[in-house]
């Protein structure tokens, strides 16, 4: 099938130039280690405090970090020209766009998983029982925003100020994955039963089929002329 | 040689303005002066005449501008880009409106000018996105690009707008229990008059200004258009051999 | 079948006007030349023929096929070498053919790939990165691509630019082969002494008019 295959030589080419630079990864990582630190000067916490507003902290620094690696994704095509190459190129821009959404998504999730034990450390969190739950809540919203980022950074990479208008084109329609995320992450982080907060779970999911398969609709407009 | 709608327009356009200004001016006499107070909030009632048909028509704007764009998406026509290009701007206008008159009319009910609440939450998120879509049309250089790519966002909001507010909803009804809401109201017939006077007032309106702003859109990049004929016929004829 | 066919094309930037009306053939077998001053719009007539731009008014086909209605089978049978080189920086020479002819929808075998990286004269540097290649490098690196992706219609955009002696020689050899097999070639260029030893027939693009010219007039230097 050429689609899938389009869909692979997409996400191989990303992941290796990611693998060779670490370019993206890392900007990614010391961004996000700064706003830990930002917020842990800026809220002086004990446990109780830190319980309350850690689900929050952490989508944050998520999504701001995930905004970085989304805004990389197509400024690298930039270099040399190789938008015009996959404008052009036969292959189904539907699939260029999944395979784009499944490398952001890879970055994103990496990043968080790699971020998440500093969270555990710096906010003294109890997290053994939760961490299944909180890897599929991760998953979830992490491919809801690579959703519909993917096909922002797209859009906003051929225009002026591209770096300002990413997150505020995206951070509004976000709201939804954002306010699940920090719910259910809540819920998992308190030790609450499954079904309290199961209902944001559903939400995650249904926000993440509407919008990957609108988002691939809409792609093939961005990069065609 | 000028659209044949362009002309419809300029033709029928006087009377949405005239119906707009006759329904608008009723429904304030009654609505602000002749109508009584309202039994349960009392005088405080009286801005929910001017509130209610404000929102009602920025949503309604919003549909337009929604379904203008997949129009655009679909068949390409820049009339119909221009005519979103308009909706959009007068749909943020009345989105500050209704959020102003919201914010007044929630002092004295609520007791506070600012409360998360979902109707709230997701018209300033309205707002956000409509900014956004303004800017964005000036960020793009050609303008076909930035048509086609505001028309996405467009899109993308529409269908992101609904799910905004169900989970504000949602969230709100977890933290805290829903404050006082519209759907409560009894509606009696002193209300319904002036609200439905006005609420028809403020859609002509909105019509007529759409029709007016896709008018002095289209005729902009017509005259451009010509300018760009002219400009480009000293070009050539400099240039030719 | 003809390879080009371009009726009435006009294109303009927003309200200034690049070109109109322009109507043309080119069959199989040629090589078209277009030249013409800076800023005269021949980077544009390009790309509308690379479907990366879509023309004002008029349309065009390349072998048969319409390239607005019909262009994801246009783009099948075409190639662009662009200014820009179309190269990751961070992939090797050999990885960056196997991605451009993947999202072709071709798998060339990997003596395929060193025979065309050896026909161009960098065989050497097959597993070089591209961060590391000069532009004449990534020019020829280029031109590799289209020995493996066999496209039926070659554009060119300033082929000549940054090669040295044997890459234009390199170069002129596989526009030839491109028309043995019956391609057809359409470059812009300025160098004329470089062109005119391989177009068979050219074009002035001027104050948005363009002057036909047959191999002939290409070589007689009045015209220019």
């Amino acid at each position: 099938m050429p689609f899938f295959k389009t869909i692979r030589w997409v996400v191989w080419k990303d992941l290796i130039s990611e693998w060779r630079t670490r370019e993206t990864m890392s900007s990614m990582l010391f961004f996000a280690l700064i706003v830990i630190l930002v917020f842990s000067f800026s809220f002086s916490m004990d446990q109780d405090a830190a319980r309350q507003l850690i689900a929050g902290i952490i989508w944050v620094a998520f999504t701001f970090t995930g905004i970085i690696g989304l805004g990389k994704s197509f400024t690298s095509e930039l270099q040399n020209d190789c938008l015009e190459s996959l404008q052009m190129c036969p292959a189904p821009k539907g699939a260029i766009y999944l395979g784009k959404v499944a490398a952001n998504f890879l970055f994103m999730l990496s990043v968080e998983i790699l971020l998440f034990p500093l969270f555990v450390l710096f906010f003294n969190l109890d997290v053994i029982e939760a961490v299944g739950t909180l890897l599929i809540i991760f998953s979830l919203a992490t491919l809801g925003l690579a959703a519909v980022g993917t096909l922002f950074s797209a859009l906003t990479v051929q225009i002026r100020a591209r770096e300002v208008m990413l997150p505020v084109l995206l951070l509004p329609l976000a709201i939804p994955v954002m306010i699940a995320a920090v719910e259910a992450t809540r819920g998992a982080l308190s030790g609450d039963p499954f079904s309290f907060y199961s209902q944001w779970i559903q939400l995650l999911i249904i926000f993440d089929i509407i919008f990957t398969v609108v988002s691939f609709w809409l792609f093939e407009f961005i990069l065609d002329s | 040689m000028i659209n044949r709608i362009i002309r419809q327009i300029q033709r029928y356009k006087g009377w949405f303005g005239g119906a707009a200004a006759l329904c608008i001016f009723l429904g304030l006499y009654i609505g602000l002066l002749a109508s009584p107070p309202d039994y349960y909030q009392g005088e405080l009632v009286r801005i929910m005449y001017v509130h209610v048909p404000l929102a009602h028509t920025s949503t309604m704007a919003y549909s337009v501008l929604f379904f203008g764009s997949i129009w655009y998406l679909w068949k390409r026509d820049p009339l119909v880009d221009n005519m979103c290009q308009a909706s959009a701007s007068i749909c943020a206008l009345f989105t500050t409106l209704a959020l102003i008159t919201g914010s007044i009319w929630a002092k004295p009910t609520w007791n506070t000018w600012w409360t998360w609440d979902p109707r709230l939450v997701s018209f300033t998120v309205l707002l956000l996105i409509l900014g956004g879509y303004i800017m964005l049309r000036r960020l793009v250089d050609d303008p076909v690009q930035g048509g086609r790519y505001a028309a996405i966002l467009a899109i993308v909001g529409g269908i992101d707008l609904p799910i905004i507010k169900f989970s504000v909803e949602w969230w709100r009804t977890l933290h805290q229990p829903m404050s006082f809401s519209t759907r409560g109201v009894s509606i009696s017939e002193d209300i319904l008059v002036p609200l439905t006077l006005m609420s028809i007032g403020c859609w002509l309106l909105f019509a007529y200004m759409v029709m007016v702003r896709t008018q002095i859109l289209y005729l902009t990049d017509l005259l451009h258009a010509k300018k760009g004929r002219f400009l480009s016929q000293t070009h050539f004829s400099q240039t030719t051999p | 079948m003809i390879a080009i066919q371009v009726s009435n094309l006009s294109k303009a930037y927003g309200f200034y006007r690049i070109f109109e009306d322009l109507s043309f053939d080119i069959h199989p077998g040629e090589c078209f030349a277009l030249f013409g001053p800076n800023g005269a719009g021949k980077t544009t007539l390009l790309r509308i023929l690379a479907t990366l731009q879509a023309p004002s008014q008029g349309h065009f086909t390349i072998f048969g096929q319409d390239g607005v209605a019909q262009k994801d089978t246009v783009r099948e049978i075409i190639m662009l070498i662009a200014h820009g080189s179309h190269l990751y920086d961070e992939l090797s020479a050999t990885e960056n053919l196997q991605f451009a002819l993947g999202l072709r929808g071709q798998t060339p075998s990997p003596p395929q790939i060193k025979r065309a990286l050896d026909r161009t004269g960098i065989g050497a540097f097959a597993d070089l990165k591209i961060r590391q290649f000069s532009a004449g490098m990534k020019k020829r690196l280029d031109f590799a691509k289209t020995i493996l992706a066999q496209p039926q219609l070659l554009l060119l955009d300033e082929p000549y630019n940054a090669l040295d002696h044997d890459g234009v020689a390199i170069t002129n050899q596989l526009i030839q082969e491109t028309l043995d097999r019956a391609g057809t070639v359409f470059m812009t260029t300025h160098d004329r002494d470089k062109a005119t030893q391989i177009a068979t027939r050219g074009g002035i693009l001027k104050g948005g008019h363009l002057q036909l010219l047959s191999s002939e007039q290409l070589t007689t230097d009045a015209i220019f």
